[in-house]
């Protein structure tokens, strides 16, 4: 199951950056974007995160704030503070608030990178499993009597939740704003599942009273006579107006080469494009096949009057240049 | 063929090369073992057909680089390190790619004679 990591900093440009930096990550986990702590609180409603990395500083909702919300309300999220004022007092106090990491900005894209793996790597340290019905399984952790976090994604809609067992009681579910039990009959009424199992449980609140079985018949009889609210919007549908702006990304490229090169980098245009998109998969599948990884990024030349420097993302970026451009300059400052 | 290409194989950091046809096929290929039965297994034609009108590609992966230049006969992959200098990489190719040409019948009675 890819999980979802929801990224908070007032920096946009920050954000940008490390949305692109994690695009080699996407294997292991996706990011979703948000520029403060309130926007962050609406994020988490939505959809199932499995971990938050949030700058300290910013607007309205800073990231105590944020921690100290995600604390007592998601305690199974783990948070991961990244702060550009960093100072021994402040790192004590967001340990204390429950963060399970720290990082000093300027930081490397890579070691945040290893821990968020790292730490996401505990949600199936119990164990994964694919195709299986949720209800049977479900009943067995209880007749088990285990205590653990299970994250479930239905097959058939890609619809995330949550569910919280101790020693074989479930305590509650959550399935993006749902919780509680109205969380529960969602999940139940998935037939088929793919599942991770995270040992222990963070929960501590017990919100459902039913019992398992009961509820399981409910939210049978509920799918059958179609009385559940209308669901919420899936997550994959849902994008933060500024997750896909062509403008910025095109800004923030056109910025780091005209600051990096000057202007002789014999830029001409960039844009979005589609009709590159089968050509970026294809040379991605062959850089998978050669064990060298994903596209990164390529210079392309057809003779024509301007080169092309592709760049894969959801829409590829395709920057047109002057042949005679300082490309392997270029080349370097865009993979960076 | 090997002789061919020694001098790009020879620059440091180059890993191996692949000579594809137009079609696919893979003319003459020099990796490592661990990629060699992958690449036998797969058909590159989908691969081939998209590098359709381009002249010269630097591709840069997490793990790798390649450089992939059209010639007469298809198409030179190349598959070096990440810190291989390109330019030299080109300069090498330049020298190559008359000799990548399409093989000419000899006519008349030429053909029965060798040079």
């Amino acid at each position: 199951m890819i999980k979802n990591v929801l990224l908070v900093d007032d920096d946009q440009e920050m954000l940008m950056a490390l949305k692109e930096g994690f695009t080699k990550y996407r294997d292991s986990f996706t990011v979703q974007l948000a520029s403060d702590g309130l926007k962050a609180v609406k994020r988490l409603k939505k959809s199932v995160v499995s971990l938050v990395v949030t700058d300290l500083k910013m607007p309205g909702m800073d990231g105590f704030e944020l921690l100290a919300h995600i604390m007592e309300h998601y305690p199974d999220i783990p948070v991961i503070i990244i702060t550009g004022y960093s100072t021994p007092e402040m790192e004590h106090l967001a340990r204390e608030g429950g963060a399970v990491g720290y990082i000093a900005k300027p930081f490397l894209i890579e070691n945040l990178a290893r821990q968020i793996m790292t730490t996401l790597r505990k949600e199936s340290e119990g164990g994964t499993l694919h195709n299986v019905s949720s209800g049977i399984f479900l009943q067995l952790v209880e007749m088990e009597q285990k205590t653990c976090t299970i994250r479930l994604e239905d097959k058939f809609t890609g619809k995330k939740g949550i569910l919280f067992f101790n020693e074989g009681e479930l305590l509650d579910a959550r399935v993006n704003d749902l919780q509680g039990e109205d969380a529960a009959y969602e999940v139940f009424s998935w037939d088929q599942v793919n599942l991770s199992i995270q040992n222990g449980c963070a929960l501590k609140n017990k919100r459902i009273h039913s019992e398992m079985h009961y509820l399981i018949l409910e939210a049978a009889r509920r799918k059958d006579e179609d009385v559940s609210d209308p669901a919420p919007p899936s997550v994959l549908e849902e994008v933060e107006p500024y997750e896909l702006d062509p403008a910025t990304i095109i800004k923030n490229i056109k910025d780091k080469i005209e600051q990096a090169v000057g202007p002789a980098c014999g830029l001409e245009d960039i844009y979005q494009d589609d009709s590159w998109d089968s050509l970026v998969f294809q040379l991605s599948r062959t850089g998978e096949y050669l064990n060298i990884g994903k596209l990164v990024l390529g210079y392309i030349d057809k003779g024509e009057s301007n080169d092309y420097i592709i760049l894969p993302g959801e829409k590829t970026t395709v920057i047109s240049v002057n042949p005679k451009c300082p490309r392997d300059k270029l080349l370097q400052i865009l993979s960076d | 063929m090997r002789e061919l290409f020694s001098d790009i194989l020879s620059i440091e950091g180059v890993k191996g090369l692949i000579l594809f046809s137009l079609a696919g096929d893979i003319i003459f290929k020099q990796l490592n073992h661990t990629v060699l039965e992958v690449l036998e297994n797969r058909d590159w034609r989908l691969f081939i057909e998209s590098l359709s009108g381009m002249r010269e590609t630097d591709l840069i992966f997490e793990k790798g680089r390649l450089y992939i230049r059209r010639t007469d006969i298809g198409y030179l992959v190349v598959l070096i390190g990440s810190f291989v200098p390109i330019a030299m990489m080109r300069l090498q190719c330049d020298i190559l790619l008359p000799a990548l040409k399409p093989a000419k019948a000899k006519k008349g009675i030429r053909k029965f004679f060798k040079k």
